[in-house]
């Protein structure tokens, strides 16, 4: 197979090849999409990089912590803001493929690719991240629960780039942790959880959950998490937790697990993540 | 739709016209004839196919050729030291059976290279860590990781 290859220094520049370019797609780290042209799963006619496109790039830590699309995983997990603020999507990184493939591979890749096991996706669902996607006729904001439709696919309109990943500020004694179950190193995730909870006077005050390659989407487990909200977070509210969770996923059974493997890791994972942010105040852990 | 690429490899200025779909490893081997780099699994699985792009590590079969315009490409090719010698880590890859039928060899060490460069003195779990993405069928990888160890070594010991 064969494409054209463009290589915009602007966002403008981007907006505007990928307007008359039919057939075209657009390429950040190439860790998914060169693969897929790889394995003929995809042809495109041509591909627009978004590497050099000045506007995607750098973390900029204003009132929201701002993540620009292009930023690498190498980059992010060498942010002190995001260890610091966010350390559950640091917990996502450090498993995630080889260091090869995180010095290529960016974060806006690996939402807009839409697995549903996608690593950075639960930590960013329980930290209510916010993308902002942008094309010629303007920018919007869209909250990440609503950005993922199902498998690979995302509420990106065709010619649409997502510029950055917005986090809200951090406050308050929030406790986050990713907890991930994969079969060796280097494979993607069986199931992954992320939860973060936040605590007042020994009772959560508020709590979210969320978990991978579950569902046909990164999914928040809005039912689930309900249930930590008003209670303390001893073993009987865990149990409860744990065992709800199965309720709200729909996993299905492929070459890496069967479906009741899944279900039943999950509220494992969960049970464990919030046993984690009961012994650990004020700090995510791994 | 073909173009012009230019960057530096292992310390020269090459320019090639290729097919811009064309992956850097690809053109590594079969345009400008650098045999060193191996095509393992073509899919970023395997690590042997590993360079360092401005002194990253990078599985190269990923890696559009079209990016390495105006960059440094390091392949194992560049490593040699100045009088022809083998260098630190090639060295102890040898002395310490790191390499068997080899065909890992150049991506594990080139991962090595851009491992010691950050870390000069990594521990066992470091090394490990650092090798994820770099398979090995022959040597079960602790000759390999003896190996980054002692290359550590040399390299500390060697003045500045
Ligand atoms: C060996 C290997 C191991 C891996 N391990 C993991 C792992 O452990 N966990 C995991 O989650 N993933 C893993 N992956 C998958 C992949 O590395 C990640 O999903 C990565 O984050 C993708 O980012 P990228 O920049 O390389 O995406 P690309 O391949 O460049 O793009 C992915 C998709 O998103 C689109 N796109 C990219 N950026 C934008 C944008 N800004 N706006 C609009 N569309 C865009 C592209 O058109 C394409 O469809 C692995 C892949 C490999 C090859
Ligand atoms: S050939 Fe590139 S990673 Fe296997
Ligand atoms: S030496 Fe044979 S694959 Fe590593």
């Amino acid at each position: 197979m064969s494409y054209d290859y463009h290589r915009p220094r602007s966002l403008a520049e981007a907006l505007d090849i990928a307007a008359a370019t039919p057939g075209a797609r657009f390429v950040a780290g190439g860790t998914d999409l060169m693969v897929q042209i790889h394995k003929r799963a995809a042809a495109p006619a041509a591909l627009i990089s978004l590497r050099h496109v000045a506007e995607l790039g750098g973390i900029d830590n204003g009132a929201r912590l701002r993540i620009g699309s292009s930023v690498t995983l190498t980059e992010l997990q060498a942010e002190p803001a995001v260890a610091a603020g966010y350390p559950a999507l640091i917990d996502s990184m450090r498993p995630f493929g080889s260091r090869q493939i995180r010095n290529m591979a960016t974060l806006g890749g690996n939402l807009c690719n839409a697995s549903p096991g996608a690593d950075a996706a639960p930590p960013l669902l329980v930290y209510d991240a916010v993308v902002e996607l942008r094309d010629r006729a303007g920018a919007r904001e869209m909250a990440l629960e609503e950005f993922f439709v199902g498998p690979g696919e995302t509420a990106l309109a065709p010619g649409e780039v997502m510029t950055a990943i917005l986090l809200p500020p951090r406050a308050g004694d929030v406790r986050s942790v990713y907890l991930r179950k994969a079969r060796v190193k280097m494979d993607v995730a069986t199931v992954s959880v992320a939860a973060l909870v936040e605590m007042e006077e020994g009772s959560c005050v508020r709590a979210r959950l969320a978990a991978g390659a579950v569902a046909p989407v990164p999914k928040r487990l809005r039912d689930t998490e309900g249930l930590l909200v008003g209670s303390p977070l001893d073993d009987a509210t865990i149990a409860r937790v744990s065992t709800a969770a199965a309720d709200e996923i729909s996993p299905i059974t492929d070459v890496r697990s069967t479906a009741d493997y899944r279900r039943h890791l999950t509220g494992v994972l969960l049970r464990r993540a919030l046993e984690r942010l009961r012994a650990a105040p004020g700090e995510g852990v791994l | 739709m073909r173009e012009e690429v230019a960057f530096r490899l292992n310390g020269h200025d090459v320019a090639v016209e290729v097919d811009v779909h064309r992956t850097l490893l690809d053109v590594l081997r079969d345009v400008l004839g650098e045999m060193g780099t191996k095509e393992g699994c073509g899919e970023g699985e395997c690590g042997a196919c590993t360079v360092l792009v401005d002194d990253a590590a990078v599985v190269s079969c990923l890696y559009p050729v079209c990016e390495a315009d105006g960059t440094s490409v390091t392949t194992v090719e560049g490593l040699f030291e100045p009088g022809g010698e083998l260098s630190p880590v090639q060295t102890a890859y040898l002395e310490f059976g790191g390499t068997q039928c080899g065909f890992c060899t150049p991506g594990m060490i080139m991962a090595s290279v851009a491992l010691l460069a950050e870390n000069p003195d990594p521990s066992e779990e470091e090394i490990r860590y650092a090798l994820t993405g770099n398979l090995c069928r022959c040597t079960g990888y602790v000759q390999i990781v003896e190996s980054v160890r002692a290359a550590a070594e040399l390299m500390m010991e060697r003045p500045a």
